[in-house]
């Protein structure tokens, strides 16, 4: 089993930037990511990336750049296509990589998981050609592949338009936007809009992304409820009502996006505590500034700690890399405050119109007024019908529904209905979705076959005082 | 579904998908590979068995999940190789995950 100073699990931006703080420290740090290639979603590709491709992606794109090189030249031992199946409190992580499970330990562990797009089940979102806005978006930063056809994109939030402006640049026709963002903004956003207006450059970009939306002439529809995808063996229509009419909108691709929750499997896992964010309707793990959890060796880091774009990740990545420094003894708190001292200033600063966004964009319940046949457990079908049947049966805590049902069982282990499975059980119970509790994760956290488990090669803590038998054995062979 | 302006062929692998030899454009995922020769379909659902299409492309929703060299892999999280071996059982039973 191999020790190192420090892991990173990801490498998006908060990953980068932390393997790289701590390595040009000189201290011993492995990277651990999942995906093929640095970057995250946010910068997916980047290096490998045509220039026409970053051209149109844009500095929000190049910017990853910088912090690539920087990850690059910093020393961190990088293994990508490793995906970490188990986490310990202690430090200790088991992962696979290229058909090999591997045992490691570190004195700190830094959790860099990001996040994921809201999954919200609508009618027919199982049909092939229904996928996530983003899941388009990675599709053109790796392989530089557009969708073709009648587009439709539907859902809520900044990432939705961006998707659609994207498009637009590309010369791409859009059928249309259902937008379910309702057209007055909610009540919270009001007070949250003049610290907002201190990012004139940010607010900036979204006025100009709304008018290129308009500039095209696309049937922009606000407002829109009943979102359903419609066809037999593929996406054929999406239907929805509209200002109390029915829409009916022939497609070939539907592209849906309700926002962005942090991926919390890794710290659930754990062990770690979580909090629940009522606004914005999703779990992370508890951390202060730093990023500690409430586990000593163990850190988050990024939008898996909580949401707030791939510039605050970067930030708070460093962060996190300048306090796990000072816990090793690499630097003292004064010099840990220092070095901080920038990088908070520009996390604020970066920070100022992120609840005035989140509260036009909150998901709002209503939204998720599920239909008895939509499809919530992807992986096991299992319907709202169903869900709904067990809470009449008695039923009321998520671990208990899954138990029953199967949901959150299959091999994407809930990550797909979790927020789901707890929103129709709040709704039918009249409870919040924290309220129905949390799926217990499990190892492994993701399958991985039982061959590389059992060629792995294991290293046992020492027994002391905990098992008799051995115990008396080493004794015994002491003493001889 | 999707269609590009950049040469995807420019360099390719060989592989064996379904039984049959197929170029696919290197450097990319299995599944954004597919998607780039027109293949859509991942796999039959093993509960619903209705076919899937890739949902998420990061990871997350196993939509991608097919047998690759003979073990289920998330095509969106491996890349293609030369002589790859990959099958969907479009058609069958096979594939189960269980």
């Amino acid at each position: 089993m191999s020790h190192h100073d420090v892991i990173v699990i990801g490498a998006g931006p908060a990953g980068l930037s932390a393997s790289a703080c701590l390595a040009e420290m000189g201290l011993n740090v492995l990277t651990l990511d999942e995906q093929t290639r640095i970057g995250g979603q946010i910068y997916r590709h980047m290096e490998a990336a045509s220039q026409d491709r970053r051209n149109l992606l844009g500095d929000d794109y190049t910017d990853g750049l910088q912090l690539a090189d920087r990850f690059r030249k910093s020393g961190a031992t990088y293994k990508s296509g490793a995906t970490v199946w188990q986490a310990e409190p202690n430090g200790t992580l088991c992962f696979s990589h290229q058909g090999q499970s591997e045992q490691v330990k570190a004195n700190y562990v830094i959790a860099a998981t990001g996040a994921m797009e809201r999954p919200v089940p609508i009618p027919g979102w199982t049909l092939p050609g229904v996928m996530g806005a983003g899941a388009a978006n990675n599709l053109f930063k790796e392989a530089g592949l557009n969708p073709s056809g009648k587009i439709v994109l539907a859902g809520s939030g900044p990432l939705l338009l961006l998707e659609a402006s994207l498009l637009i640049k590309k010369g791409t026709n859009i059928a249309a936007i259902l937008e379910t963002t309702p057209l007055i903004p909610p009540g919270p956003a009001i007070p949250r809009a003049p610290k907002a207006l201190m990012r004139a450059d940010f607010l900036w970009k979204g006025v100009s992304m709304l008018r290129e939306i308009k500039k095209a002439s696309i049937p922009h529809y606000k407002g829109a409820t009943q979102l359903r995808a419609i066809g037999e063996n593929r996406v054929e229509a999406v239907g929805a009502m509209h200002a109390n009419k029915k829409l009916h909108i022939e497609a070939d691709l539907l592209l849906t996006h309700f926002g962005v929750i942090p991926n919390t499997h890794i710290f659930r896992q754990i062990g770690c505590k979580m909090v629940w964010k009522a606004d914005q309707r999703y779990w992370h793990p508890l951390c202060d500034e730093w990023g500690h959890t409430n586990c000593e060796r163990i850190f988050a880091a990024g939008d898996g700690a909580k949401v707030s774009g791939a510039l605050a990740a970067q930030y708070k990545g460093e962060l996190a890399a300048l306090e796990v420094a000072h816990c090793l003894g690499i630097i003292p708190q004064y010099e840990r405050d220092a070095l901080a001292e920038p990088i908070q200033k520009n996390l604020k600063h970066d920070h100022w119109p992120r609840p005035f966004v989140d509260a036009i964009y909150a998901p709002n319940p209503k939204d998720m007024s599920f239909d008895d046949d939509t499809v919530v457990c992807r992986c096991e079908n299992v319907t709202v019908r169903d869900l709904r049947k067990l809470v009449q049966e008695g039923v009321r805590e998520l671990n208990e529904v899954k138990v029953v049902s199967r949901s959150g069982m299959g091999p994407c282990q809930g990550r797909m209905c979790g927020p789901a499975l707890a929103e129709v059980i709040a709704a039918e119970l009249n409870i919040t979705p924290d309220q129905t509790g949390r799926l217990n994760i499990r190892p492994p956290l993701k399958p991985v076959p039982l061959k590389e488990i059992g060629e792995m090669s294991l290293h046992m803590e020492p027994t002391e005082g905990k098992n008799w038998l051995l115990d008396k054995k080493s004794a015994g062979k002491k003493g001889a | 579904m999707f269609k590009t302006d950049t040469d995807l062929m420019q360099n390719t692998v060989t592989v064996t998908l379904d039984g049959k030899s197929v170029s696919l454009p290197s450097g990319l995922s299995v599944a954004a590979a597919l998607f780039g020769i027109g293949e859509t379909i991942s796999r039959i659902s093993t509960t619903s068995r209705k076919p899937c299409s890739p949902h998420c492309l990061m990871g997350v929703c196993f939509e991608c999940l097919m047998e690759i060299d003979g073990v289920q892999r998330q095509a969106c999280l491996t890349e293609v190789r030369d002589g790859m071996v990959i099958n969907r059982y479009l058609n069958g039973n096979k594939g189960e995950v269980e």
